[in-house]
Order: C-alpha cells, then sequence, then structure tokens
C-alpha cells in the first residue's frame, strides 16, 4: 500500500466513523422526542402507566365542557366509541367548540384522567387534524367529503 | 350559466397558457444538437413566455378583483366584503393560483436571463431550452390538473371567502416573495442541467450563475422572514419559529442553498468543487419544489396546511421524481468528467468552506428526518406521530457552535495553503475584545455556566471580525470592497444566534383571568384591564380589550388586543396587541370569553426580538449588497 493511498483510506474510515456517529446521535435525540397520537379506542390497548407525553384526538363530547369560572377546564374526547376526561389549565384556542375535532398533548395523571398541557389551535372551522379524521373513517363515524 | 363576458375571458386566459405552452416548446429545439450553436431568437421567444403567462395572470386577478364568481376559483376563494388588497391577494391564496404565479415567476427569470445572457451561445441555449422544459411541465400540471380559468355550472351571487388568518397585508405580500425565491432556483437547476450537458462547469459558469443564486437567496431568505413575522404577531403562540413542517419544508432549501452560495465561490476562484456544485444546485431546487407543493398538498401534517387534495401531491412527488432521475441520471454518466484536480491542504480556505458545507448539511439533514420521519412512520406502519420541538433545539444546537467557529475562522485562511498561526494573528485582536466581552456581559447577568460563557464568545467574535474586516475594506478599491455583503450577512448571523438563545432564555409567559378593573402585572409591568369595546370592521366585528400598561400611576402604554369574528367563513381569529420596545417586547393576546365570565389573557415578554429582526435584515442586505457589487464589477 503506497503512503497516498494509506492516507486517503484513513480519511475515508475517519470521515466515516463521524458520520456513523453523528447519525446515531441525531436518532437517539429523535427518538426521545417523539410524540405519538391516539385515538380514545387506541388509548384502551396501551399501558398508561408510564406518564409519557402523547396527543390524543378526537371530537370534543357536546355538552361536556366545564369551567370552574376561571382558566380551569375539563372536557370530554370521544371518537364516538370511547371517551377520555381531560383537563386543562390555560386559554383554549378560539376554534375549541363542541362537536368539533381537537387535539391535545400532555399525559396521564390518573387512570382516565388526561392532563393536557396543550390544546392545539386550528386554522379554520372545517380543518381537522388529520389523525381525527383517520380515526373517524376507521370508524365509519366520518361524516365529511 | 356562466356570462358570456366570463366565457370569453377564460377562454382567453387559457389560450395565453396554450401559446406559453407552444412557444416553450419550440425553445426546446435547442436540446437538439442540430440546433444548439444557432442563435435563434430566444429573446423574443422569452419574452412571449413571459407575457402570455403575464396576460393570463392579470386575467385571473382582474377576475378577483371584480369578485366574479362565474370562476370556480374566485368562487370558492374570494367574497365581495373582502377588502381590496385580500381580493388581490386571495389570487394567490389557493392551489390553482399559486401555481399560476409559479410559472409566471419561471418565465420572469426566464425573460431576464434571456436579456442579460452571456456571450456563450451553447450554454445559452441549453440553459434557455432547460427553463423551458420546466415551463412546459407545469403549464401541463396547470392546464390538465389545476386550472384555474375553470367556470361554475351555474349563478352564485357570493363567493365563500378567504380565511379570514389569512387576511393580513404581510401574508398577502409573503407567498409572491418566497415563490421567488423558490423558482429562481429553477435557473440554478437549468444552469446545472446545461453545464453537464455541455461538459463545461468552470470558473465563467460560475461567475455567470452566481448572482442568479444571489437572487434567489435573497428572495427566499426574505419570505421565510416575513412568514415567521407574520407567525409572530399573528399566531399569537408568542414564538417565530415552531419546527413546523411548513417550516421547515423553506428552511431545508434555504439550508442547501446556502451551502451553494459558498461553494460556488471555490470553484469561481479556484476551479474546483465541479460535481459538488452541481450536486448542491440540483438538491436547492428539488426541496424547493417539496418546499412549495408538499405544502400544498396536504400530506404533511401541518397548522398551517389549509387545504389538501393528495392527487395534486401526487403529480408533484411524480415531476419530483423525473427531476431527480433525469438530472443524477445525467450526473453519473457525466459527473466524474467534470472534475478538476485541483489540490488544497488540510488548512486551507477550501477546507473550511467544505466544512461548513458539511455542517450545514448535516442542520439539513436533521430537519429534513424530523420532517419526514413522521410521514414515514405514518405510511409503514399506519402510526400517527410527532416530533417535538426540543429534538431540533438539541441537536441542531452543537453543530451551531461548530459552524460559528468556521464562520469566524474562514474568511482569514488564505485560499490553496493557509497557517493556523498567520490565521491566528489576523484575529487575535478581536477574540481578545469578545473575550473581555463575553466576561464581561455574563459578570454583569450572573451567568457562569461554560455554555453560556462559550455562546457569547462565539458569537461577539463572528460578529466582531466580521465587522472588522468590514471597516477594513470599506475604504479599499471596489474589487476588495465586494466582501462588505459577506462580512455583513456573517455578524447579522453572528448576532442571529445571540438574539435567539438570549430570547429564548429571558422570555416569559403569564396567563391571566381578567375581570374588568383587575391589574395584571409580570416582571415588574402593571397592566390595568380597562374596559371592553365592541369594533366593527370592513368585513368582521370584534371585541377588543383595553389594558394600560402603568408605570408610577400614570399610562404610559395602551394594549388592544382583538378577537374578531369574520361571517365568510365563520371564524374567529386573536390580533394580538404587541408594543415593540428597542429591548424587549411586550405581547398580548386575549381569547373569546366562551366559558366564563372573565377573559383569559397571556402576557408575553420577549426580550431581544427586535435584535433576531435587525440580524435577519442585515443577513438579507448583506445578500442585496453581494448583488449590486457584482453588477457594477
Amino acid at each position: 500500500m503506497t503512503r497516498t493511498v494509506k492516507n486517503r483510506l484513513i480519511k475515508i474510515l475517519l470521515s466515516l466513523l463521524i458520520l456513523i456517529v453523528a447519525v446515531l446521535i441525531i436518532i437517539f435525540n429523535l427518538r426521545d422526542n417523539i410524540v405519538y397520537f391516539y385515538t380514545p379506542t387506541e388509548l384502551e390497548r396501551i399501558d398508561i402507566s408510564e406518564k409519557k407525553i402523547m396527543r390524543v384526538g378526537g371530537l370534543v363530547k357536546k355538552d361536556s365542557i366545564k369551567n370552574d369560572g376561571s382558566k380551569n377546564f375539563s372536557f370530554i374526547i370521544t371518537d364516538n366509541t370511547n371517551e377520555i376526561n381531560v383537563d386543562f389549565q390555560g386559554i383554549l384556542p378560539n376554534l375549541f367548540a363542541e362537536e368539533k375535532g381537537v387535539v391535545v398533548e400532555g399525559s396521564y395523571v390518573q387512570e382516565n384522567l388526561f392532563r393536557a398541557n396543550k390544546v392545539l389551535a386550528k386554522h379554520d372551522e372545517n380543518y381537522m387534524p388529520p389523525e381525527v379524521v383517520n380515526a373517524l373513517k376507521d370508524d365509519g363515524k366520518w361524516q365529511g367529503q | 350559466m356562466a356570462g358570456a363576458m366570463s366565457e370569453i375571458l377564460s377562454f382567453v386566459a387559457t389560450f395565453f397558457l396554450i401559446i406559453c405552452f407552444s412557444v416553450s416548446l419550440f425553445q426546446m429545439r435547442y436540446f437538439i444538437r442540430k440546433y444548439e450553436g444557432i442563435n435563434g431568437n430566444h429573446v423574443l421567444l422569452s419574452t412571449i413566455q413571459f407575457t402570455s403567462c403575464l396576460f393570463a395572470f392579470l386575467i385571473l386577478i382582474y377576475a378577483f378583483l371584480t369578485s366574479n364568481f362565474d370562476f370556480q376559483l374566485v368562487y370558492s376563494n374570494s367574497h365581495t366584503d373582502k377588502p381590496l388588497l385580500y381580493k388581490l391577494s386571495g389570487t394567490w391564496g389557493n392551489h390553482e393560483g399559486s401555481l399560476l404565479m409559479w410559472i409566471l415567476i419561471l418565465t420572469i427569470f426566464n425573460f431576464f436571463y434571456s436579456i442579460k445572457s452571456s456571450s456563450d451561445i451553447k450554454l445559452r441555449n441549453k440553459i434557455v431550452a432547460n427553463q423551458s422544459l420546466l415551463i412546459l411541465g407545469f403549464v401541463s400540471f396547470c392546464l390538465l390538473m389545476s386550472s384555474p380559468f375553470i367556470l361554475m355550472k351555474g349563478n352564485f351571487s357570493q363567493g365563500l371567502g378567504l380565511n379570514p388568518i389569512l387576511q393580513d397585508p404581510l401574508l398577502a405580500i409573503h407567498p409572491p416573495i418566497l415563490y421567488f425565491g423558490y423558482v429562481g432556483f429553477s435557473l440554478v437547476f437549468s444552469f446545472a442541467i446545461a453545464g453537464m450537458l455541455n461538459n463545461q462547469v468552470n470558473k465563467e459558469w460560475a461567475s455567470a450563475l452566481k448572482p442568479w443564486i444571489l437572487i434567489a437567496w435573497v428572495f427566499l431568505t426574505l419570505g421565510i422572514a416575513l412568514g415567521s413575522f407574520w407567525a409572530y404577531y399573528e399566531l399569537g403562540w408568542g414564538g417565530f419559529w415552531f419546527w413546523d413542517p411548513v417550516e421547515n419544508a423553506s428552511l431545508m432549501p434555504w439550508l442547501s442553498a446556502t451551502a451553494l452560495l459558498h461553494c460556488i465561490m471555490v470553484l469561481e476562484k479556484r476551479n474546483m468543487f465541479q460535481s459538488w456544485t452541481i450536486l448542491l444546485s440540483i438538491l436547492t431546487f428539488s426541496l424547493s419544489l417539496v418546499g412549495t407543493f408538499l405544502v400544498r398538498s396536504g400530506i404533511l401534517n401541518s397548522v398551517h396546511t389549509f387545504a389538501s387534495d393528495p392527487g395534486r401531491g401526487l403529480f408533484i412527488l411524480l415531476f419530483l421524481a423525473i427531476v431527480l432521475l433525469f438530472s443524477f441520471g445525467l450526473f453519473a454518466s457525466k459527473g466524474s468528467s467534470l472534475e478538476k484536480s485541483n489540490s488544497f491542504a488540510a488548512v486551507s480556505r477550501e477546507s473550511g468552506i467544505l466544512v461548513n458545507n458539511w455542517l450545514l448539511l448535516t442542520i439539513l439533514f436533521i430537519v429534513f428526518l424530523g420532517t419526514i420521519y413522521p410521514l414515514f412512520i405514518d405510511l409503514i406502519f399506519e402510526k400517527s406521530l410527532t416530533v417535538g420541538p426540543q429534538y431540533y433545539v438539541v441537536t441542531i444546537a452543537p453543530i451551531v457552535f461548530l459552524l460559528l467557529i468556521f464562520m469566524t475562522i474562514t474568511p482569514f485562511i488564505s485560499w490553496a495553503k493557509g497557517s493556523i498561526s498567520q490565521t491566528i494573528i489576523k484575529i487575535k485582536y478581536s477574540s481578545i475584545l469578545s473575550l473581555t466581552l463575553a466576561f464581561a456581559i455574563s459578570l454583569y447577568f450572573d451567568l457562569f455556566s461554560i455554555t453560556q460563557i462559550i455562546i457569547l464568545f462565539l458569537s461577539f467574535s463572528l460578529i466582531i471580525t466580521s465587522l472588522f474586516s468590514g471597516i477594513q475594506v470599506s475604504k479599499s478599491n471596489i474589487i476588495v470592497k465586494s466582501i462588505l455583503g459577506k462580512t455583513l450577512s456573517h455578524a447579522g448571523f453572528g448576532l442571529f444566534i445571540l438574539s435567539v438563545i438570549a430570547n429564548a432564555t429571558y422570555s416569559e409567559e403569564k396567563i391571566y383571568d381578567a375581570k374588568i378593573k383587575d391589574i395584571l402585572e409580570i416582571n415588574g409591568h402593571k397592566f390595568v384591564f380597562e374596559k371592553i369595546n365592541h369594533v366593527e370592521g370592513e368585513n368582521y366585528n370584534s371585541i377588543q380589550a383595553v389594558f394600560n400598561l402603568q408605570e408610577d400611576n400614570k399610562v404610559v402604554e395602551q394594549f388592544m388586543p382583538e378577537i374578531r369574528f369574520y361571517n365568510d367563513p365563520p371564524t374567529a381569529t386573536s390580533e394580538t396587541s404587541i408594543l415593540y420596545g428597542l429591548f424587549s417586547d411586550i405581547y398580548i393576546v386575549m381569547n373569546v370569553p366562551q366559558y366564563q365570565d372573565s377573559i383569559s389573557v397571556r402576557i408575553h415578554v420577549k426580550p431581544f426580538m427586535n435584535f433576531i429582526w435587525l440580524s435577519v435584515f442585515m443577513i438579507i442586505i448583506g445578500g442585496v449588497l453581494s448583488i449590486i457589487y457584482r453588477i457594477k464589477n
């Protein structure tokens, strides 16, 4: 092996090593920051004992919104099969309403009580998160186009 | 039935597009060997391509301005009550109209390239041919699948309206500017294809291409900045960047374009990095395609997704696949013969730029992975997920540090073979100054973490070295002076990182329930909730809360956040009330008092926001300066 070939080989191996390490770091970081989305029905099947951050989406159940006169809200998210109680402290988005699609992010505090730290805003009254549309379609409850 | 006038307008507009199609087809003859060297009427033909698209676009604008609801597109996106500006911006606030605008800008770049073109006829002809190929592709897409000129069946006196959140002066000009950026890279792509076909990727090629990269880059940067400023005051979330897929989609071509902007310098000065330049050119344009169309296709799950139509997304994916296949196929067959061996030492300007390129592409990869991963998992495992913003922040931060270091030293290393000791001599005073500043500031603000001091030091080094070399050359002759743009942009980037981090560290946010006469306090600021007004706007009604900011029992400032209720379509939007201060913004958002007596109010204190905008402005002006000096030389 000549000197130049050897040098080049070392360079290539070194860059490969850096590349692999970088990609691994990035992928591990990605895995740590993933937030899964579930419908109330899917939640039945998963282990909720670990307090992982997750998103839950569905429709806000009719007559379920309660408020203590202050910024504490509770409501029920339903996919018309199963439902889940959610409580939230803060400002609800303008388009939050009964029987409209909603996505919340947060975690379980106890069995069947989900504490949302974010209620996701949406841009228009017909917009529904694709996950909610899919979930409703899967359940045959979809009424849109 | 649609009126006779509308029938004529629709027909004429479609006819203009067909003219553009035919002329583009004719311009493509330059691809054939027999015609590649002839001096055809390319200026005249490009003018026809441009004007025919312009007329088609003007007809569409006319239809929107006159609220001609015979047109399906106007019916679905406009309303007679809308203010004039939003009737106008409604033209490109939808898929079909924005596609037509995209085509128009394609022809604009083709037109300006044709009249400014270089003396190399063969290269010019290939570029015009390739640009016409792109025009042809998009005009066909427009005519076959998304014509903006389809008429309604039946009479309608009123339209459905434009999404109120888009009814904002900034968002009216944001898409055209962003599109000038995206589409500008089509010309870069055409240069790459033509260069490969003619086997002449060299210094002259690079000199001819560089100003176009700069122009597109300036527009793209400005477009992203405007979008981000809009998100800051309109969305009312207190931030200006959310790592949302749609934002990422515009950041990706920017990263690759920035890398391209630097590596083309090496090609121009040293006649090397040929294949790398070609690769980046293709990549930038492909990412621009992704950026424009995936946004509207609904494939990306984003808060910014408005209309969705997977069918159109499919066409774009197909088009993208063809572009990639075609260009990489060409690259595979020609790539190796492009490279001219020209050696450089490990310590040299070339290496520095190469490292910076790799750092930028690593950031690009991180953003790409975060954006595409949820799509991929959804397709394969049918599992929905999102990637939290923390992923981007944590992974990108260390790379930004490296970027700062290399941005500081690379401009002071000589081409071909530099030396570390000489570079250190050149930047020693500014380094000492930055270190002193970093320590002084950390003492003053009680910051003692190593990371904070390192961030301060690195950002200050970049700002100070850039500004110093800028001041040094400003007295020299015009050729040396042309690096002024670079120094300004680099200083801007340093300031940007500094202010973004300071902003993230010191931002505060508080949520209140407020009844009238309540006093709200944040960070020593006192707000008195005075009253609620009911205001009638041009096409909305609003509830406006009035807050007085008090100092020593005197009212110093009045905040009036609003909730606007629009009827068409029925939507409510929050209007933020922002006090733009030199060092800190105060930002108030209120919410509909839907389920309670009091109103919900969120107050943000956002320090250094003005410095963020200023730094972005510096980066953009730096680009503009570079273009100006380029033209002067």
